[in-house]
């Protein structure tokens, strides 16, 4: 069992990952737990935002400093950017800090649902790509628009289960499982995601991977349910991968009838 | 808006001041010499001529991160996205123009006596003008209304307020003593020689007049305006590097953007910083 998912990597923009579970890193309780959690995932893809530095304050409070030097590959996304040149700006100052060429887009331009914005989101991934990007675009669980985001250039795509944050799982199982089935680059399964059997659900649908930031980042116990989340992924990649049987109306014993002690019985019910 | 609303030095356009000078020249030397908000008066052309000076002088005030009003014309200013709108007494009422201004705008007017301040805070004015305070070729026969008004609204009128009207460096700090920690200028600046000098002048009175420290006029008067985060501030710093020390910055992972453009760190010492420059320093935070 081991061996299936150990010789099963999952390969975005050149990169083998042996971890399919992406992890973000805002809202937890303190760098400390947020540090044990990233262990816990045992996450490679680890995301972040960027922004303004506060002048008042002189403390350095900047994400990298609590897991800089541990081989992650980091992922910044473009929130807080409503269109195309807004994400654009952001990746570019993002690069620029030398940490690497991956980057999430993400466009929200609705501040009730966060849910991005599929035009820009498309135009920005196109831009991104010309310059030399790994883009990750998070994006609506729309089928057709993961398709154009693929021919754009995306080296995975990542549509979300429901809005940031709200923990309300997968709304559409039949769009992600038709994304998961007739995508080209991995599906990674962005927002939404509430607990371990969300998780589970989206690999069995055939996701590649999970980003999860706020499930982890708000459970009560941040570090077990990265745990959990870890397990779950695993668990689901290999149920995926097992194929599960098809499911049916009625009963179907586990054990053949021939030989039962009571077969006279049995048969008489029948009649 | 009103929360929002901070300045210091107030100039407005006066063009008869200046002949053989294009407005946008004396007025980019006022905001390189620090005007924090500027305001178009021009109560002499069609509003058509007004409409296109208007937007070559919102180009202008965008770049230095700078407020642009215009006087009288609610339309005018939403025409070329003006920040707001300056009324007289006698302009429409201010509940009036709210509605065509949006609740966003900016809202100024002038006020003469009391009585108008009152009313102006009460209607919802943005800010209000008091004066004029001196004599002034702005506004012929008016009759001024002296510090002692500055005074009666300074502890009363809890809005943001500005004195105006024949006030020059050497009167300044009369109205400064009375309450006033705002002015506007029209002829001081731009009639002037050098409306840069003078407006760093009227900034230094202003600020020593604050209390800040270090409130040696003459030492204040130096150093240039920039917009570092989003925040207009006045800075001594000559290079990114230099700017950077100052915010304590230049150990921590920080990456900087001038104008639009990433500048690498190692190029810090070296990438000089214009006046009215928009500086951004940024880092990563959590986030998913």
């Amino acid at each position: 069992m081991k061996d299936t998912l150990s010789s099963d990597p999952l390969v975005i923009g050149g990169h083998a990952l042996d971890s399919r579970f992406f992890l973000g890193t805002g809202r937890f309780p303190s760098p400390a737990v947020m540090q044990q959690a990233l262990m816990a995932s045992e996450a490679e893809v680890i995301t972040f935002a960027v922004r303004r530095i506060n002048l008042e304050e002189v403390a350095d409070d900047s994400v990298l400093q609590h897991v800089a030097d541990r081989g992650y590959i980091y992922l910044p996304n473009t929130s807080g950017s409503s269109n195309a040149d807004e994400a654009v700006r952001i990746a570019r100052l993002a690069r620029a800090a030398g940490l690497g060429n991956w980057i999430k887009v993400e466009i929200s331009a609705d501040p009730r649902t966060l849910l991005p914005d599929p035009i820009e989101t498309l135009r920005a991934t196109e831009r991104l790509v010309q310059e030399q990007f790994i883009v990750l675009p998070y994006t609506s669980d729309d089928p057709i628009l993961c398709r154009r985001l693929q021919e754009a250039g995306a080296a995975a795509v990542m549509p979300g289960g429901s809005p940031i944050g709200t923990g309300l799982g997968l709304l559409n199982p039949y769009n992600l499982g038709l994304i998961a089935e007739e995508a080209v680059v991995p599906v990674i399964v962005d927002a939404g995601l509430g607990s371990a059997q969300d998780v589970v659900q989206a690999m069995e649908l055939g996701a590649s991977g999970i980003l999860a930031n706020t499930p982890v980042a708000k459970a009560q116990d941040p570090v077990a349910m990265a745990r959990a989340m870890k397990l779950a992924v695993e668990a689901g990649r290999l149920s995926y991968l097992a194929g599960r049987i098809p499911k049916r109306r009625y009963a179907s014993a586990s054990s053949t009838s021939e030989g039962s002690l009571y077969e006279a019985v049995m048969a008489e019910g029948k009649a | 808006m009103n929360g929002k609303l901070d300045f210091k030095l107030y100039v407005i356009t006066g063009e008869n001041y200046h002949p053989g000078r294009s407005m946008l020249e004396v007025m980019e030397a006022a905001l390189k010499g620090g005007a924090d908000i500027v305001q178009l008066r021009d109560k002499d052309i069609s509003k058509r001529d007004l409409l296109e000076k208007a937007k070559r002088l919102k180009d202008l005030t965008a770049k230095y991160n700078v407020p642009l009003i215009v006087n009288d014309h609610p339309d005018v200013a939403l025409a070329i996205d003006a920040d707001g709108v300056h009324l007289g007494q006698d302009d429409m009422p201010i509940a009036v123009a709210r509605r065509i201004m949006g609740p966003d705008r900016i809202i100024g007017i002038s006020t003469h006596r009391i009585e108008q301040a009152r009313e102006a805070e009460q209607a919802g004015a943005d800010y209000i003008g008091v004066g004029p305070v001196y004599a002034t070729g702005t506004k012929p026969g008016r009759q001024p209304v002296t510090t002692a008004y500055v005074s009666e609204v300074a502890a009363e009128i809890r809005i943001p307020w500005v004195a105006i009207g024949g006030i020059t460096p050497d009167n300044a700090f009369e109205v400064l003593n009375a309450g006033a920690n705002r002015l506007c200028v029209v002829s001081a600046v731009v009639g002037s020689e050098d409306p840069e000098a003078v407006c760093r002048r009227f900034i230094a009175l202003i600020e020593a007049r604050d209390g800040s420290p270090n409130a040696s006029v003459e030492s204040k008067a130096t150093g240039i305006f920039v917009t570092v985060n989003g925040r207009r501030s006045r800075t001594q710093a000559s290079t990114l590097l230099e700017l950077a020390e100052q915010y304590e910055l230049q150990d921590r992972r920080v990456v900087a953007e001038m104008d639009g453009e990433f500048v690498p760190r190692r190029s810090w010492g070296e990438a000089p910083l214009r006046v009215g420059a928009t500086v951004e320093f940024v880092h990563f935070v959590g986030g998913g």
